[in-house]
């Protein structure tokens, strides 16, 4: 296997686009991330192209990548079009990484796209539902990221006021962010008065919807510096799992550790050795747990991780510098490359005012769906300058 | 002239509803020969030996405790609000994914590892005005 690097990102500013279409909104980021890597059209010898609920939204009912991908001139290569959930973008990484790394090709394209507002919010509602097999029974993600919070918050200790202040971190770092849909700081009052929606969330907590694209190029480390001056950025690792089934009176690994442990070792790397980490915050809460998870923290610490301010964007270890889902909105495959633009521009130091101070390795975690009694993906990917 | 409400199956073939008072209602999954695993929803091999043909049906009684739960205010197109959702804790094994009924949607109504009882309930209506039911759980004795 090669080595591998990003050498350009983009990504549109995420947020409700009722007039634009999956088209309008991918040739804008897949020409963004061409631009940043100072490629050709023709260097691009394959692209994955991730969508959710194109089918269910918009006028496309199939083949989307090359829809998307020809309206913006690129045509003729191979295109696979991708379908994981939330983690689609971060699965499309995933196969250009791959095509690169074995030799298959030197430059490949990931783009995740899509398009939630429609004009009608209870399809869209409802769309986003439909990946699971609970939808018909009325199963909505925020009731379920509820009641798994139940245990953890009577174990250790973790209140609403806790969530309230994930959420104030990331909006304020969302007012940082052009391409954030909301960039309103928001204040512990404002988030723990806003709606509750599924107790203890409250509508601030959650992420909203959205229309957005995001890109990546990725080149064989060989070649990357005949097109780009910018520092490279590599892929250490780029690792995705599915659910696993939960045995009866057996543990059950969380999906996001089995993936995470896979990227370390992959990676040669630690979860002590991330300087900043992206991380997929559906619901606020998401994050706390999260932060045990990756192992970022032991298990029950991360309240005080949040209470002591270790992730702010002075924090010993920033986490969603970008604003993360809440501040940015969430179109659903979209999302896990946005993180990976977010993760590279602060390894090479061009986040502008939410930069970190001098980050070398990043991390971002992107899960979807849901699948029997577990996350239907999980991703894990590892950068370093 | 009005026409007749009916009842329909959220699902075909994930449960059974009683045609006479005499009978329980009862979940429609499978278990293993092999190594007695019970699944629900049925899966057609056993997730633990993963061999092929292990799998017969098996009906499940829906007795079971309450794993977690959460009180949902917000509702998908179709559907009321407040709902509870929950994990039952069946007692042949698996953890499922369930609404719950017959209480008031209220934290005090509700605690961990209290008895449920399975219970065929309504779970919306269609726009013709029928009722589409589903397995759901109850606190027992409820």
């Amino acid at each position: 296997m090669r080595d591998v690097s990003i050498i350009g990102v983009g990504m549109t500013r995420f947020g409700k686009y009722v007039d634009r279409t999956p088209q309008d909104l991918g040739e804008e980021a897949v020409w963004n991330a061409i631009e940043d890597a100072n490629v050709s059209v023709k260097d691009l010898k394959v692209a994955y192209v991730a969508n959710a609920v194109g089918q269910q939204l918009t006028e496309l009912k199939g083949t989307i990548g090359q829809h998307v991908l020809t309206s913006a001139g690129i045509f003729g290569i191979p295109v696979i079009n991708v379908e994981n959930a939330c983690s689609g973008g971060s699965t499309a990484l995933r196969g250009a990484f791959l095509d690169v790394a074995s030799g298959n090709c030197d430059i490949a394209l990931a783009l995740g796209v899509e398009k939630l507002f429609c004009g009608d919010s209870a399809r869209s509602a409802a769309a986003m539902a439909s990946g699971t097999i609970y939808a018909k029974f009325g199963f909505m993600f925020v009731g379920l990221y509820a009641l798994q919070l139940r245990k953890w918050m009577e174990k250790y200790g973790v209140t609403k006021e806790h969530f309230a202040k994930v959420v104030v971190k990331n909006s304020y770092n969302g007012s940082l962010n052009p391409n954030a849909q909301f960039q309103k700081p928001m204040s512990m009052e404002e988030v723990l008065n806003s709606r509750v929606i599924a107790e203890p969330l409250t509508q601030f907590m959650c992420s909203t919807m959205a229309d957005g694209a995001a890109a990546a190029i990725v080149c064989s480390k060989d070649c990357a510096s005949q097109y780009t001056s910018k520092p490279l950025i590599d892929i250490a690792a780029c690792e995705l799992v599915s659910g696993t089934f939960t045995f009866p009176d057996e543990p059950h690994e969380e999906i996001t550790t089995r993936a995470a442990k896979r990227a370390y070792e992959k990676a040669s790397i630690g979860p002590e050795d991330i300087d900043v980490a992206e991380v997929h915050d559906g619901m606020a809460p998401a994050e706390l747990r999260l932060y045990e998870e990756l192992g970022l923290c032991k298990e029950g610490e991360a309240a005080a991780m949040i209470d002591e301010g270790k992730t702010t964007l002075t924090g010993e270890i920033p986490v969603n510098p970008s604003g993360g889902l809440a501040a940015k909105g969430h179109p659903i495959s979209a999302t896990g490359l946005a993180q990976i633009a977010e993760v590279v521009w602060q390894l090479r130091g061009e986040a502008g005012p939410r930069q970190i101070s001098n980050p070398k390795v990043g991390l971002t975690e992107n899960a979807g769906g849901w699948s029997m009694d577990d996350n239907a993906a999980c991703a894990v990917t590892i950068l370093k300058r | 002239m009005e026409k007749t409400k009916k009842q329909i199956p959220v699902e075909e073939g994930l449960f059974y509803q009683p045609s006479s008072p005499d009978e329980e209602p009862y979940l429609i999954g499978a278990k293993c020969k092999d190594c007695g695993l019970v699944t629900f929803p049925k899966t057609p091999v056993c997730p633990k030996c993963a061999k092929r043909d292990t799998m017969e049906e098996a009906h499940i009684r829906g007795k079971g405790k309450l794993d977690t739960f959460s009180i949902v205010q917000a509702a998908l197109p179709g559907f009321k609000a407040p709902s509870i959702q929950a994990y039952i804790n069946l007692d042949e094994g698996p953890r499922i994914w369930s609404l719950v009924t017959g209480c008031d949607p209220s934290e005090e109504a509700l605690k961990i590892g209290m008895d449920m009882e399975l219970v065929i309930a309504k779970v919306r209506e269609d726009p013709e005005g029928n009722e589409i039911i589903s397995y759901q759980f109850k606190p027992s004795g409820k």
